[in-house]
């Protein structure tokens, strides 16, 4: 389902600090802090309350978390357990796709590319056919194409 | 009577009471409602609590925990229970956390601009919308993104989530896939039966059935479920007081029999000593299911303790039987005492008959039915089954030694009155409050219970039990408008921490003239279409997307308000329905607190048509009520009781030599029991009462002038009998370590020491 005209593009920073915990800071265009620990959210926008939630009540949240520190921490174990994983290889690139286990309400995949030992992005693939891509590392301070459709996000990600 | 007869007779007489008893069993209705039982409510506090709250809505709470399982099992553990117990009909809501807003009519979804209070402070134009417009755009890059997706469109400005956390305790606990979690990681539920905290056999029965809802869910056996709350905590001391009572009766009874044994020397005496009693009670429990088919379990307790007295009867029989006469002689000497002794009650408790109090009356009924025929069964039953063969008891030498001690021993005359001194001056040192009005500190939960019972409620954020806040109007709608009213100063509580939370009516609807000022405020099709147009112009969101806000604004400007009885007819209706009730012409709204904090302030701030209630002190100031109509009762039996002992005798001299030491033991146990630090309740004053019925068989039996020593010496053995079997049943009872046991147990075995002593000391002097 499309809401928005155009893809939403922001600028920032991802925040490892072990499993179950992640932070997320967005600079442009609005700023705001994303804090996610021991299941509790939080987020802080300048000029307003922060809101905390549970993260229990977002459960998509929740496997897209757990796909993400398992990712990141290297824990094949929690991977395999949540997501059936698929890995296609070219030359020193490589594209992971995980499809979650138990059908999801909105996930459809979480698909990495990297190149080497450097992931270098991260797709969610939403079950609706929207998706949103990270771009990590020295693709996030490349510029951007001016049509921002997905084949050209998959283009920056695995040329 | 024919030797060969007797004891076939005597089995007879056994299986028709047994039979009797399982037919009294079928037909009787043992009410454990605290209503049946307590006078007819004078203000309106204890109004509000008998007939329309019971004990109070928090107090039907059941507090649940599961745990001892991995986090997931304990979730579809709760979700297994919570699913059983709502199509169970004992309950009336159960809550386990997945309380959705989805499960909201989407007809009703237009009305979330009515119910919620966004409308009051912004208007839906061009400068709001703008504002929330950007937030959403920010909440899709936010982890949260997906789940705003869905609502976006028709809801732009979320008010469905923002009704969703109006409808959330404040102090909910953590959810954990959809349940509540407590921080010990236990999945919590809260049960709400329909029954009374205080009913302890529909409380037992819902508990009965939550327990078995449970054990039959898959995994159930490997996780541990945990239950408290005021129902729980109740049936489990009711339990352990039963079988306490039982434990220390089995024990009383076996002594009894060894008393009897080592008194008669007679196996046959055994076989009919407990028949008279029996009879009595059945006689007593069937008049009460005839005349008012039900009972009140503590009107049964109080007239089995009170029927005590007849177990006299067999006795005084037994011990007066001569060898120089046959059983028939023997019965009809004893008999005019006997007699005297049981119209005189019977004529005393019919005060209690002329109480208004049921509770007072079903005792009077069963006491009064069961004292005739324990009395009937006695003297007209009794002698032709007795044993041929017995032991004169005047032969026992050492009750010859006994008696002439007795005889022997100085009586001062001014021992009375310095008894009587004593007791006055005890009673006023006393360092204790003279009466107990909390009927459940004589039934005290073990602290462990307690600790339990405060962690779970705390961790769910469950109301208060103690204190309700009543507002009163004389409509529905008149308690929404005055409930909204109150908010703002509940508000200034919750921050200013006398309380953690106010569930208000208004909470969940909104009066009408609220609803209405805000549909007022709804702006037509066109204008809410240019200012989302001036709202979206510098965003990215799809043209068009937001056509299903345009038509449910538009459906919510016409739409008839929602009262009430619509609203109960929604998911979330049972709560607003047991927060609104009807009375005598007006309506309560009826508002739940957590966590009160200080009390005082919550009842200084109130008053009017918005009152604190305060359920432990209406309930205890019903206990006092219901004392004094006791005291009165009482009152009213012992003047009837000397008169018709003195009618009886003719002669002023004979009545005081009875009645003076019965009524100085009575005042010198109150007494003991005072100075002892005991303050009294309902059960000490009917333990007093058995006492006292005991100690008149012993004034009038000492009372009575023999023509020979030999009676003189039955009279003392049959005493002494009844004296020893009475210390040894209540003197167990004393022994325990549950309050309202030993209050009988101890009164009872004070009173009736001192009855004996007194009623030899104060004895006519002999001619």
């Amino acid at each position: 389902m499309r809401v928005l005209r155009k893809p939403l593009v922001m600028h920032g920073q991802l925040e490892y600090d072990g499993p179950g915990q992640l932070g997320k800071r967005v600079d442009a265009p609005y700023r705001e802090t994303t804090k996610i620990a021991d299941g509790a959210v939080e987020v802080l926008r300048e000029g307003r309350a922060p809101r905390h939630f549970d993260l229990a009540r977002a459960p998509e949240l929740q496997a897209l978390l757990t796909g993400f520190s398992a990712l990141l921490g290297g824990d094949a174990a929690t991977l395999q357990q949540f997501y059936t994983i698929s890995l296609v290889e070219n030359a020193a690139k490589w594209t992971l796709s995980l499809a979650p286990r138990k059908p999801a309400q909105h996930l459809r995949a979480l698909v990495v590319d990297g190149a080497e030992s450097e992931p270098r992005c991260f797709t969610v693939q939403q079950a609706d056919g929207d998706s949103s891509t990270l771009l990590l590392g020295p693709l996030a301070e490349k510029a951007l194409p001016q049509a921002l459709t997905p084949a050209a996000v998959a283009a920056i990600c695995a040329p | 009577m024919n030797n060969a007869r007797r004891p076939a007779l005597i089995a007879l007489w056994w299986l028709a009471l047994v039979a009797l008893a399982a037919l009294v069993q079928h037909r009787l209705v043992v009410s454990g409602d605290l209503r049946d039982f307590m006078p007819p409510p004078t203000n309106a506090d204890q109004k509000l609590l008998l007939d329309e709250i019971g004990e109070g809505p928090a107090s039907r709470l059941l507090l649940i925990a599961i745990g001892g399982a991995s986090p997931q099992r304990l979730v579809a553990l709760s979700g297994g229970l919570a699913q059983k117990l709502r199509v169970d009909a004992q309950f009336e809501r159960v809550l386990n956390g997945d309380s959705d807003i989805a499960s909201l009519d989407p007809a009703l979804l237009p009305y979330r601009y009515l119910l919620s209070p966004t409308l009051d402070d912004h208007a839906l134009d061009a400068a709001y919308l703008r504002d929330e417009l950007q937030r959403r755009v920010e909440d899709l890059g936010s982890p949260a993104g997906d789940l705003v997706k869905d609502i976006l469109p028709r809801d732009p400005t979320l008010e469905i989530l923002k009704l969703a956390q109006r409808w959330t305790p404040r102090h909910a606990p953590s959810v954990r896939d959809g349940v509540w979690f407590s921080p010990r990681g236990e999945a919590l539920l809260l049960a709400q039966t329909r029954a009374g905290a205080f009913d302890p056999s529909a409380q037992t029965a819902a508990i009965a059935s939550l327990q078995t809802a449970f054990a039959a869910l898959p995994g159930a056996g490997l996780a541990q479920l945990t239950i408290s709350g005021p129902g729980y905590i109740g049936v489990q001391v009711g339990a352990a007081t039963r079988s306490e009572a039982e434990r220390l009766s089995a024990w009383g009874s076996a002594g009894f029999v060894v008393l009897v044994l080592l008194a008669y020397r007679s196996f046959g005496a055994l076989a009919l000593v407990a028949l008279p009693l029996l009879s009595g009670a059945l006689a007593g429990v069937a008049a009460i299911a005839l005349i008012f088919g039900h009972v009140h379990g503590i009107t049964l307790a109080f007239g089995f303790t009170l029927l005590g007295v007849a177990q006299e009867y067999p006795l005084r029989v037994f011990s007066h039987r001569r060898a120089d006469a046959d059983a028939h002689t023997s019965v009809r000497e004893v008999w005019p005492l006997l007699r005297l002794a049981i119209v005189s009650a019977c004529i005393a408790y019919l005060a209690f008959l002329a109480s208004a109090v049921a509770g007072l009356q079903q005792l009077a009924v069963f006491t009064i039915a069961g004292l005739l025929v324990a009395g009937a069964a006695t003297r007209w039953s009794l002698p032709a089954l007795l044993p041929e063969k017995f032991r004169d008891v005047a032969d026992f030498a050492w009750l010859e030694k006994l008696r002439a001690g007795i005889d022997r021993a100085r009586r001062p005359r001014w021992l009375p009155w310095l008894l009587l001194a004593l007791a006055l001056a005890w009673m006023r040192l006393a360092p204790t409050p003279l009466w107990q009005n909390d009927l459940a500190a004589l039934t005290p939960a073990s602290p462990a219970l307690l600790a339990r019972e405060g962690e779970l409620r705390a961790a769910l954020g469950a109301p208060d039990v103690r204190y309700l806040l009543v507002l009163q109007a004389p409509t529905a709608d008149g308690v929404l408008v005055l409930s909204e009213r109150v908010s703002a100063q509940a508000d200034k509580w919750i921050s200013s921490h006398v309380v953690d939370d106010v569930e208000l009516p208004s909470r969940w609807l909104p009066s009408a003239a609220t609803q209405r000022a805000r549909q007022a405020k709804l702006p037509d099709r066109a204008t809410l279409s240019a200012d989302l147009d001036k709202a979206l112009a510098d965003t990215d969101f799809q043209p068009g997307l937001f056509a299903p806000f345009l038509d449910d604004v538009e459906r919510a400007r016409s739409l008839p308000l929602l009262g009430p009885e619509e609203f109960a007819r929604t998911p979330f209706g049972a709560r607003l329905q047991a927060m609104l009730v009807q009375r005598d012409g007006h309506w309560l709204g009826l508002a739940t607190l957590s966590g009160v904090h200080d009390a005082a302030a919550l009842a200084a701030d109130t008053g009017g048509d918005v009152r604190l209630l305060d359920l432990k002190a209406a309930s205890e100031s019903l206990v006092a009520q219901y004392r004094t109509r006791i005291l009165i009762a009482l009152g009213v039996a012992l003047a009837l009781l000397a008169l018709s002992v003195a009618v009886a005798f003719r002669n002023l001299t004979r009545a005081w030599h009875v009645l003076a030491p019965m009524s100085l033991a009575t005042l010198l146990a109150f007494a003991v029991l005072r100075a002892g630090g005991v303050s009294l309740s309902l059960f000490h004053l009917v333990a007093l009462t058995l006492a006292a019925g005991l100690g008149l068989h012993y004034a009038l039996f000492f009372e009575r002038r023999t023509h020979d020593a030999a009676e003189g010496r039955r009279t003392l053995h049959a005493t002494l009998v009844c004296v020893i079997s009475a210390l040894l049943v209540f003197g167990l009872l004393a022994t325990s370590a549950l309050p309202v046991l030993r209050a009988i147990g101890l009164t009872v075995a004070l009173g009736v020491l001192f009855h004996f002593f007194l009623s030899i000391q104060m004895a006519r002097p002999r001619d």
